[in-house]
Order: structure tokens, then sequence, then C-alpha cells
């Protein structure tokens, strides 16, 4: 009885003003005690054959139970569900502990009430069942608690679900009682390290070398003397050995515009266990750290996803971008935790996705390569100019043979988009710059 | 069979303690839908408690109803409706075996009413157990739940023994059977 349930009104300031809205799903029932009255009256007829009045009495008591199952309808679920949260912006990886409070409103008392809380997809119940069973009378409270770990991203309570029976158990109600409560979880972006771009620039300075030649820090080449060249710039060694003026060319570094391109269709939400972050945690959180890594350059950074939602925020740079890139990347419904409803239509999603992009950019592409259509996609990207830069988080196990199978197809893939000109980088266990800076000693310009 | 609860009680509460930081994380989310543990303890006792009184009436039915217990326990850790119902059955056969046999009136009484509890009792456990899992708080619901049992038996033993000591006394048990009909179509028409 003392299951962390009191009588009488809970004053919950909170639980006053949020309304708890009720939807009746089904009620049915549950056929428990189904054959009673046959078993009671053969015992009251053995009893009679057998003129012993103890078997008939328990008959008679067995149809007690059968007019006992047969009264009383299964009760409405009159019950005002208020949900507190420890706190409703909470880091990644923190416990959030959730107390839901059902309160019987109604005037019946509900005999048996079993409550669901409809927990968040996105989010893993860490400590306690999100369940409980308990009875309530007119005005009494229960409580129960259950700790999740917040993970990035935007997430809304579902309806909790009730299940109530009447005293017998023999007719069940099920009702759902939605309750709004949310939660955002916002992680700060870690700053990775340097990432090499690939040649494909804006006119603004920037930090990308570029082949073509003028001011900058590291040679080029040298030509011929033109009057009004800089006097700094004039190969002085070449005058003393040759007495011939020439100029030194050096590359000029120019800013880049990068679309991180995130792909986050259902393919995508691939883990390596059950439990793990999945592939689009991986490329989120590294997406992040390239952003701020370029945003710090002095490149214009955009971010895509590649979903059946439309995520887009087009390149651009300074302090409010970043909040908006920050905020994108960790809330935008298209790159949830969980994959995204609806049908993902490549060839459209294509079509608008060069349509906005600027035709100087280039676009880093975050992809786990678990088919064929992302490489694809890479490939036709950068065809149509738009340099492509794959970045694939290594979510594949490896232990069974279809997962050895799908491993070994991803790297069949990476290797074709390297023989294609492309530049590709993979990682694993969350080095991501470790990763990048590994290649990038590799790659030339 | 109480050591085998113990062991399964035992294994639910590692689950939900120490499995949190050595298990595997799959395991941890995986919902434990075994029946409560108060479901089980209660039906159990109602269990004992019915091969009890059973046996006082007669040792062979005694017998069955314990058996019928068994089938209970063994119904609610296999989370297996059928089971129980096969094992009410028998408890059924038992205590009309007891009657049959000649037992007093009281004890067949009382094993009746145990038994209906025993049986109630596992199978509410079994539906707790799918809909809300074994770590959830379900003690106030398995008490309700009982102690509503509890009354209506007792509820229809006070009628119906009360019936038969002030109208049957030596009556045929037809007389019996008769005033039974009457009160189940009583109920019918009320219904």
């Amino acid at each position: 009885m003392s299951d962390g349930t009191d009588d009488g009104a809970a004053d919950d300031p909170t639980a006053a003003d949020r309304t708890t809205e009720r939807t009746p799903l089904r009620r049915s029932e549950t056929a428990r005690w189904d054959g009673v009255a046959g078993v009671a009256l053969a015992l009251v007829g053995v009893g009679v054959v057998a003129r012993q009045p103890g078997l008939v009495l328990v008959g008679a008591v067995g149809v007690g139970y059968a007019v006992y199952a047969r009264i009383g309808e299964a009760p409405e679920a009159t019950v005002e569900l208020s949900r507190t949260v420890s706190g409703d912006a909470p880091d990644p990886g923190d416990e959030v502990v959730v107390t839901v409070r059902a309160r019987n409103v109604g005037d019946a008392p509900l005999p048996d009430l079993r409550l669901v809380d409809g927990v968040p997809p996105g989010l893993e119940v860490i400590d306690g069942p999100a369940r409980t069973a308990t009875a309530l009378s007119p005005s009494a409270t229960a409580a129960f608690e259950y700790a999740v770990r917040a993970s990035r991203g935007e997430h809304e309570w579902e309806p909790a679900r009730a299940i109530t029976r009447n005293a017998a158990g023999s007719r069940e109600r099920t009702t759902e009682l939605a309750t709004p409560t949310r939660i955002v979880c916002t992680p700060e972006l870690a700053a990775g390290g340097d990432l090499p771009l690939r040649g494909l620039t804006t006119v603004y300075h920037g930090r990308v070398p570029t082949d073509v030649g003028g001011a900058g820090v590291e040679f080029h080449a040298t030509r011929e003397y033109h009057r009004g060249d800089p006097i700094k710039r004039i190969d002085w060694n070449r005058r003393a050995r040759t007495g011939e003026l020439a100029t030194l060319e050096l590359r000029e570094e120019r800013a880049a515009t990068v679309v991180l391109l995130i792909d986050a269709r259902e393919a995508a939400y691939a883990a390596p266990e059950p439990d793990a972050d999945t592939a689009v945690e991986a490329s989120v959180e590294a997406a992040g750290q390239a952003f701020t890594a370029l945003l710090d350059g002095g490149d214009r950074v955009g971010i895509a996803a590649l979903s059946p939602r439309d995520c887009w925020l087009p390149p651009g740079a300074g302090t409010a971008h970043a909040a908006r890139g920050r905020e994108a990347l960790a809330t935008d419904p298209a790159l949830a935790p969980t994959p995204s409803e609806g049908r993902f239509y490549r060839s459209l999603w294509l079509r608008r996705f060069r349509r906005r992009l600027p035709a100087d950019a280039q676009v880093l592409f975050f992809t786990p390569l678990l088919d064929d259509s992302a490489a694809s996609l890479a490939r036709r990207i950068d065809a149509h100019g738009h340099l492509v830069t794959v970045l694939s988080p290594d979510v594949t196990a490896g232990d069974t043979p279809g997962t050895g199978l799908v491993a070994f197809e991803r790297r069949e893939r990476l290797r074709a988009l390297r023989g294609a000109g492309i530049r590709a980088v993979e990682w694993g266990d969350r080095s991501f710059p470790v990763a990048v800076a590994g290649a990038a000693a590799r790659w030339s310009r | 069979m109480v050591a085998v609860s113990r062991r399964g009680a035992a294994a639910g509460e590692g689950g939900a303690g120490d499995g949190e930081r050595d298990a595997p994380e799959r395991d941890k989310r995986e919902r434990d839908d075994r029946p409560p543990t108060s479901a089980v303890v209660a039906g159990l006792v109602a269990g004992a408690v019915a091969a009890l009184s059973a046996f006082l009436a007669a040792p062979t039915g005694g017998a069955l109803v314990g058996l019928a217990a068994v089938g209970f326990l063994a119904g609610s850790l296999r989370r297996s409706h059928r089971v129980l119902s096969w094992a009410a059955a028998v408890g059924v056969v038992g205590i009309a075996a007891a009657g049959y046999l000649g037992g007093a009136v009281e004890p067949l009484l009382a094993a009746g009413v145990a038994l209906a509890i025993a049986w109630d009792t596992a199978d509410h456990g079994i539906s707790l157990g799918e809909q809300v899992g074994r770590e959830a708080r379900t003690r106030r619901n398995v008490a309700v739940h009982v102690g509503a049992n509890l009354l209506a038996g007792g509820i229809s033993v006070a009628v119906v023994y009360g019936a038969y000591l002030a109208a049957a006394g030596n009556q045929p048990v037809a007389a019996l059977a008769l005033l039974l009909f009457g009160a189940v179509a009583l109920a019918s028409a009320v219904r």
C-alpha cells in the first residue's frame, strides 16, 4: 500500500495548468473468467449425484465468482497525468530523471490501472521501467520515476498508455493520455582539427591554397618580371646569378564554400551493436567538428541532409550563422536520432540540392557508405563540378559472415570512390580528427 | 519449488541492480516481462492454503490441489496462461475428488476460494508482467486485486454457507441445488 502512493490531492503547481488529453482507444473482454460458470455448475452436478452438500456449496461459490466476473465495466481512465523532468535542456549523455504523477480525477475508483509512459524513441531508459501498475481511489495520486539518457535532438514525449480493468479483470479499456513534455539537448560543437579542403574556392581570401599565382606564403612558380611588380617578390638570387629580373609567384590562399552533407536516410541509421550510436550520430558529431573548424578558418559553411525531410542551411559565416548551424545539427528533425518517416526520392532530392548549391561550393559528404546509392550520389555530385570529399564513419562490425560481407562491400565502395578521384576518409571509434590528420598527410592538392 | 522461485527472484533482482554495470547494454534494455514477485508469492501462498484445506477435507483431493499449486507456479514462471488453465482444471478435479470422498463442508469451501485466488493471482501476475514488467512497482495493484477477489469469495461463501446453515440443515442436497439455480436465475436477471 505504500509504494509511492499518497492519498489526497497533490498540489503540484505544474500539474494544475497542464491538462491531459484523453483518447479512448479500445475496450475488450479479457476472457479470463470464461468457463467458471460451467465448472461451478459441473461441481454442483457432481455434488447432487454424489449427494455431497460440500460440493454443491463449492459450486455455489463458483457461481458467485461467475457473477463477480460479470459485474462492473472497466472504468474510464479518468487520470490526470503530469510529467516533470529534472532538466529540459540537458547535455548529451546526461541522466534525466522523469517523474510521472497520475491523479485520479474521476469519481470512481480505479482498481487496476497500468500506465506505460510514452518515452520518446530517441531516448534510452537507463533506470527503472517507465511503467507502473497501481490502484487509485478518487483523487489519489500515484507517482513513479525513471531515468533516461539524454541524446542529441529535440525529444517530445508520446502519449502515455493507460490500461484499466475492472476488479475481476474481466474487461479492460485502453486509453491514451497525452501530456506534452519535451526536452531539447544541444551538444557543444567541439572544434576538430584542420580539415583539408579541395581546390574549389571562392574569390575571397582564406586559407585554402590554390593553383593561382599571386600573393601568399608558399612558392608556386617564377615568371618574367613585369613592370610594377612589388620589389619584395623579385627573385634576387636569380638576378645575382644571371642578371635577369624575375618575379616569384606564390600560391594564393582563398576561402572556400563548403556544404556539409549528412546521410540521414534510413539505411544510414546503422550501428555495430543494437545500443551503440548510429552512423548518423557519428556523422553529426564529425560534421559539428568540421563546421566549427571551417568557420574558424574563414570558410563559408552550410549544412544539408540526405533525408526524406528537408534540411538546408545555406552557406554563411559569422557568429549568428555558427549558432544557427549548431542548432540545426542538434535539433533538425531530418537529423533526429531515429529515422525520419517518409520515402526518400533520390533524383528529386538531387535536383533540389543542385539548385540550392552555390556554383563554387564543395561538398563534405558524411555517409557510412552502406549502400551503392550513397557512393553513386557522391560521384554524381562530384561530376557536376562540386568537388566531393567523402567522410565515412565505420559502423560495420564484421563478427558474423553477414556483417563481414557488409564491411567488405563498404571497403570496395571506398576503393571505387578513391579510384574515381574522390577523396575519402574513414574513421571508427570516434577519432575523426585523427583520421583526418592521417588522411591529410597522404593527400596532395 | 520455493527454491526455484527464490532463484527466479534473485535473478530478477540481479538484473535490476548488478546487471547495470556488467551486463551488456541490450540485456538491460530488454524488459523483464516475468510476473512480479509479489504476484508469484501471493499465488503460491494461496495455492498452499488451498492444498492444505483440501488435504484436511480428503488427502487425495489435497494432493491434486497441491499439484495444481505447483502448476500455478510453473505457469507463472513460464508465462503461460494455458499451463495455468490446466493447473486450475487439476485443482477443480482435486476439490471434486475431496468432496466426492465425503470431505467436510468448511475446508472444501476454503479450498475452493483459495484455489480461485491462486489461479486469479497467477493469471493477473502474467498479464502484469506482459504489460508493465517485473521491475515496475506493482505491489499495490496486486494487493488490491487479491483483496477484491478475497472479498468476492468471502461474500459468496458467507451467502452460500449462511443459506446452507439456515435453510438446508438436513434438507436433501437436491433442495440446495434448486436453491442455487434460483440464485443463478436471479443473478442473470439482474445482469
